[in-house]
C-alpha cells in the first residue's frame, strides 16, 4: 500500500478519492434539491408537491432520473455536432473542479490551496463557454439570444461577486478557504462585512441564472433559452450543473461570511451542509417568489449599483484596515 | 347628439339620404348608404368628430355584397350604420385603414372571406386562412379563388435583412398563451417589426351560424372566449332577444348579471395569473387558480359545467339558482375581498413588477381610438368607455359602479384597472343577490321556433376583453342569413405591432401579457 502510494504520490491518491467523493456528492445534492425544490415550490404555491413515489415524494429524484436516462436523445438535425456533444460534457468539469478546494469541515477538505478562491472563480467562468457553446451549437436562435444574454450577464455579475469576496481576503490576507474559515472563530465576517455579503448573494443568484435573473433560460420569452434544444440526459446535465452551482454559490457564501464549517456542539460538516442548504432554501424562495428582471434592468442593477457599492466597500474595508 | 351628426352628415352627402333608425331594435342610430367615391370622405367625417370604427362587415346578398361599416363613439352613444353596395361579379372597394387603422386587419380579413379587394391597401394577404384554401368561405356562392388572387394573397414571406433576423413567437410558445404565431423582426433582443399570424385554431363560427338555428348556435358561443363564456352567451340571447322582441323576467335578468360577473372575475383572475407567469413568476398562477375554482364550483351546480358554459337561453335561463348558491357566493365575495390585499402585496407592490410594467405598451387615447381597442385595454389608456353602463342589457342598468381608468396607458395601468374592476364586479354581484326577486326565470312567450323579423342589428356587451359586437342579418328564416362577430381581442391585438416596435423581446411578452388575448376568440 504504502509503495504504492510513494509511487504514484500520496497527493494523487487523495485527489482521485477526493473527486469520487465530490462525484457523489454532486450527484446526492442534485437529487436533494431536485426534490427539496419541488417540496418548497408545491408549498408556496399551495399544494403540497410530490407524494405519492415513496415517503414524501422522496424517491421522486430517482423517478426522475431514471425517466431522463430512459429517454431518447434526440439531436436536431441542424446542429453543429462537436459544439452540441460537448457542451453539456464542458458545463460539468468546472463545477467538480470547484468543490476540491471546498472545506466541508476542518478535515473534510480535498486539497487546501493556497489560492482557493481563485480557482473557484477562474472556473465557475468557464461554465460560459459551454453556455455559448450550447446556444451557439444548437443553431436555434431562442438558444443563441439565451446564451448571448448569459454572457453578458456573467460578464457583468463576476465583477461585483470578486469584488464583494475581496475585502474578507483583504481582512485575512489568504486567498486559502480553510484559513478564511479558521479566521473567524470568533466573529462572523457577516457581521463585519454585511454590504459584501449582500451584494456576494445578489450577484450569486445572477451568477446561477436563477429567477429573478434568470434571463438566459427566461421561460416566458425564449421557451427555455440555452438548452431549448437538449433532451434526456443531456438536459439532465445541465440540469445537474445548475443545482450545483446553486450549491457552490451558497457554500462559498457560508465559508465566507458565515463562518464556514464552525459552530458549536454539532460536527463542522453538519454546520457546513446547515448553513449551505439555509441560503439554498432564500435562492429557491427567491425564485418562487419574484417576477423576472427585464435585461437592461439587470445590467443596470450590476454596473450601475452592485459595482460602485462594492468598490466603496472595498475602499472603506481597505482606509479601516490600514488605520 | 345624434340630430347633430344627422344633419352634419347628410350636408357632408348631399344627394344620399341619412335614415334613422329606431335603436331599440337595429342598435344603430342613423343608417346611410355611401358610393365608393364617398366612403373615404365619410370616414374622415367620422374621424373628425371622434368616432372610432366598432366594426367592418361584409355580407352576400347574392345580387350584390354588402360592406357595413359601423361607427361609434367613446364619449355620448351614437351609433352609425354606413353602407356600401358592391359588384359581386368585380368586387372592389377603397380602403379607408389610411383613416382608421383597425380597418387594415378587418378589410384583409373580408379579402380572404369574400375576396373583397381593397384598393390602396397596403397589404393583402391571407391573415386567418392558408394557400390550400381555394374557395371564399363565407360566400353564399362557391366562388374559387384564382391563380391571380392565390398569388397576391399568399405574398407575405419574411425576408432577412442584414443586421436582423426573425424570431417565430408562437405558435407553440409559452407566452402566447393558445396558438398565436407573432413573427418578429428582430435587431439584436430590439424588435423591429411584429407581424401576427392568425388562424391556427380558425373554426369558422361565422359561417357554422349560418346552417345552425339560432338555438343550435348558444354552444358555439362560449366556445370562442373560453375563459369568458358567460358574456358570449350573454350578448347572443340577448341579441337575439332584442331581434324577436322575448321579454325576458326580472329574476333571470339578475341572475345574468350575477353570473356573468363571476365569469369575468374568473376571466380576470386568470389573466392575472398569466400575466404573472409571463414575467417570469410562477407563484401567483396557483394562487390565483386557487380562487378561480371557488367560482368554478360555485357556478357548476348551476350551469353543468365548469369551462364552456352554456347556460342562458332566449328568454330566460336554463334552471333557476339555489339558497346554495347564493350562500356560496357570498362566502366567495368575503373571501376574494381578503385575498385582494395578498395580491397588492405578491404583484403590485413588487418592485421589480412594476419597473418591468411601467412605461411599457403606452397607448395613447388616440391611438387607442383609430385602433378600436376596448374594454380594459381601452379604459387603461385613460378612456372611461363601458358597454355595461352606456348600453346596458340584463340588469346592469340597476346596478351601481364605477369604470375606472389609467392615466398613463401602460401595462401597469392595465394592471390596475383590471384589479379594480374586479373590486366593481364583487360589488355589483353584492347588489344583485341582495336585490335578487323571486318569480319566474324563463319567459312564458318564447317562441318555440325562432324566426326573426326581417332586418339588422348590431348589439354590444362588454366582455371581460371588451367591445363583442354581433352583427345579425335575418331573412325571417330560423337559421341566421349572416352573423358576424366583432370580438374585443381581434380589435385588441391589432394594436400590438406598433407597441412592441423598439421594444425589448421581454417587453413585447409583457405587451401581449397586458392585451389579455384569449386565441380562440380571435380566430373565431
Amino acid at each position: 500500500m504504502e509503495q504504492i502510494g510513494n509511487m504514484i504520490g500520496w497527493e494523487t491518491v487523495k485527489m482521485v478519492v477526493g473527486l469520487v467523493g465530490v462525484l457523489v456528492f454532486v450527484v446526492l445534492n442534485a437529487l436533494i434539491l431536485t426534490w427539496a425544490e419541488r417540496k418548497v415550490a408545491g408549498h408556496m404555491q399551495r399544494r403540497i408537491g410530490p407524494k405519492e413515489v415513496g415517503p414524501y415524494g422522496l424517491i421522486q429524484p430517482i423517478a426522475d432520473a431514471l425517466k431522463l436516462l430512459g429517454k431518447e436523445i434526440l439531436t436536431p438535425r441542424e446542429v453543429d455536432k462537436p459544439l452540441y456533444y460537448l457542451a453539456p460534457m464542458i458545463i460539468f468539469v468546472p463545477v467538480l473542479v470547484s468543490f476540491v478546494v471546498i472545506p466541508f469541515d476542518a478535515s473534510l477538505q480535498v486539497m487546501d490551496i493556497n489560492v482557493g478562491i481563485l480557482v473557484i472563480l477562474a472556473f465557475s467562468s468557464l461554465s460560459v463557454f459551454s453556455i455559448l457553446m450550447a446556444g451557439w451549437g444548437s443553431n436555434n436562435k431562442y438558444a443563441l439570444i439565451g446564451a448571448i444574454r448569459s454572457i453578458a450577464q456573467n460578464i457583468a455579475y463576476e465583477i461585483p461577486l470578486l469584488l464583494a469576496l475581496l475585502p474578507i481576503i483583504m481582512m485575512t490576507n489568504s486567498f486559502s478557504l480553510k484559513s478564511i474559515v479558521e479566521a473567524q472563530h470568533g466573529l462572523w465576517f457577516v457581521v463585519y462585512q454585511p454590504f459584501a455579503f449582500l451584494i456576494y448573494f445578489i450577484a450569486g443568484v445572477a451568477e446561477t441564472n436563477r429567477t429573478p435573473f434568470d434571463l438566459p433560460e427566461a421561460e416566458s420569452e425564449l421557451v427555455a433559452g440555452y438548452h431549448t434544444e437538449y433532451s434526456g440526459m443531456r438536459f439532465a446535465l445541465f440540469f445537474l450543473a445548475e443545482y450545483t452551482n446553486i450549491f457552490i454559490v451558497s457554500a462559498i457564501a457560508v465559508t465566507f461570511f458565515l463562518g464556514g464549517y464552525q459552530g458549536p456542539f454539532l460536527p463542522g460538516i453538519i454546520w457546513f451542509l446547515l448553513k449551505s442548504y439555509l441560503l439554498v432554501f432564500v435562492i429557491m424562495w427567491l425564485r418562487w417568489t419574484y417576477p423576472r428582471v427585464r435585461f437592461d434592468q439587470l445590467l443596470n442593477i450590476s454596473w450601475k449599483a452592485l459595482i460602485p457599492l462594492s468598490f466603496i466597500n472595498l475602499l472603506i474595508t481597505g482606509g479601516l484596515l490600514k488605520l | 347628439m345624434v340630430e347633430r351628426i344627422k344633419a352634419e352628415l347628410g350636408a357632408t352627402l348631399k344627394e344620399t339620404p341619412v335614415g334613422e333608425a329606431d335603436y331599440r331594435e337595429r342598435g344603430y342610430h342613423l343608417f346611410a348608404e355611401v358610393a365608393s367615391a364617398d366612403l373615404l370622405n365619410v370616414a374622415r367625417f367620422f374621424d373628425e368628430r371622434g368616432f372610432y370604427l366598432a366594426a367592418l362587415i361584409c355580407v352576400d346578398y347574392k345580387e350584390y355584397l354588402e360592406l357595413v361599416y359601423i361607427f361609434s363613439n367613446h364619449a355620448s352613444l351614437c351609433k352609425v350604420k354606413i353602407t356600401l353596395k358592391i359588384d359581386p361579379a368585380k368586387p372592389v372597394a377603397p380602403t379607408i385603414s389610411t383613416v382608421f387603422d383597425c380597418a387594415y386587419w378587418h378589410e384583409r380579413e373580408i379579402r380572404e372571406f369574400f375576396g373583397v379587394s381593397f384598393d390602396g391597401h397596403p397589404n393583402m394577404t391571407y391573415l386567418f386562412l392558408h394557400e390550400g384554401i381555394d374557395f371564399y368561405p363565407l360566400r353564399k356562392e362557391k366562388i374559387p379563388v384564382s391563380d391571380e388572387d392565390k398569388k397576391a394573397l399568399g405574398a407575405f414571406r419574411p425576408g432577412e435583412g442584414e443586421d436582423t433576423f426573425f424570431v417565430n413567437l408562437g405558435p407553440q410558445h409559452p407566452s402566447t398563451h393558445g396558438v398565436l404565431r407573432v413573427v418578429l423582426k428582430m435587431d439584436g433582443e430590439y424588435i423591429e417589426d411584429a407581424q401576427p399570424v392568425l388562424g391556427y385554431l380558425h373554426r369558422m363560427h361565422e359561417k357554422m351560424a349560418e346552417n345552425r338555428s339560432y338555438l343550435q348556435f348558444l354552444p358555439n358561443t362560449g366556445r370562442m372566449d373560453y375563459l369568458g363564456p358567460m358574456a358570449f352567451n350573454l350578448g347572443y340571447v340577448t341579441a337575439v332577444e332584442r331581434l324577436c322582441g322575448i321579454p325576458v323576467p326580472d329574476r333571470a335578468n339578475y341572475v345574468r348579471v350575477i353570473l356573468t360577473e363571476l365569469n369575468r372575475l374568473s376571466s380576470h383572475l386568470m389573466w392575472l395569473g398569466a400575466y404573472l407567469a409571463d414575467l417570469g413568476a410562477l407563484t401567483p398562477f396557483l394562487f390565483v387558480f386557487d380562487d378561480r375554482e371557488e367560482i368554478n364550483d360555485i357556478l357548476e351546480p348551476v350551469t353543468g359545467s365548469r369551462l364552456t358554459y352554456c347556460y342562458f337561453r332566449f328568454g330566460g335561463l336554463y334552471n333557476d339558482v339555489d339558497d346554495a348558491f347564493v350562500a356560496g357566493t357570498r362566502a366567495f365575495i368575503e373571501r376574494l375581498r381578503s385575498r385582494f390585499s395578498l395580491y397588492e402585496k405578491l404583484v403590485g407592490g413588487n418592485v421589480i413588477f412594476t419597473n418591468r410594467t411601467r412605461g411599457i405598451g403606452v397607448i395613447t387615447k388616440e391611438r387607442a381610438r383609430k385602433q378600436a381597442v376596448s374594454g380594459p385595454v381601452l379604459r387603461g389608456a385613460g378612456i372611461p368607455m363601458d358597454i355595461r353602463k352606456s348600453e346596458p342589457c340584463a340588469a346592469y342598468g340597476e346596478m351601481d359602479f364605477d369604470v375606472p381608468v389609467g392615466t398613463r396607458g401602460d401595462a401597469l395601468d392595465m394592471y390596475q384597472v383590471r384589479i379594480r374592476e374586479m373590486e366593481n364586479a364583487l360589488n355589483i354581484i353584492e347588489q344583485a343577490l341582495a336585490r335578487l326577486p323571486e318569480g319566474p326565470i324563463m319567459t312564458e312567450k318564447a317562441p318555440r321556433k325562432l324566426k326573426p323579423p326581417k332586418g339588422d342589428l348590431y348589439h354590444t356587451v362588454e366582455t371581460p376583453r371588451g367591445e363583442l359586437g354581433i352583427y345579425i342579418v335575418s331573412d325571417e328564416s330560423d337559421k341566421p342569413y349572416r352573423m358576424k362577430w366583432r370580438v374585443p381581442s381581434f380589435s385588441n391585438l391589432m394594436i400590438f405591432p406598433e407597441l412592441a416596435k423598439g421594444n425589448l423581446l421581454a417587453d413585447a411578452v409583457a405587451i401581449l401579457g397586458s392585451l389579455d388575448l384569449v386565441i380562440p376568440e380571435i380566430d373565431r
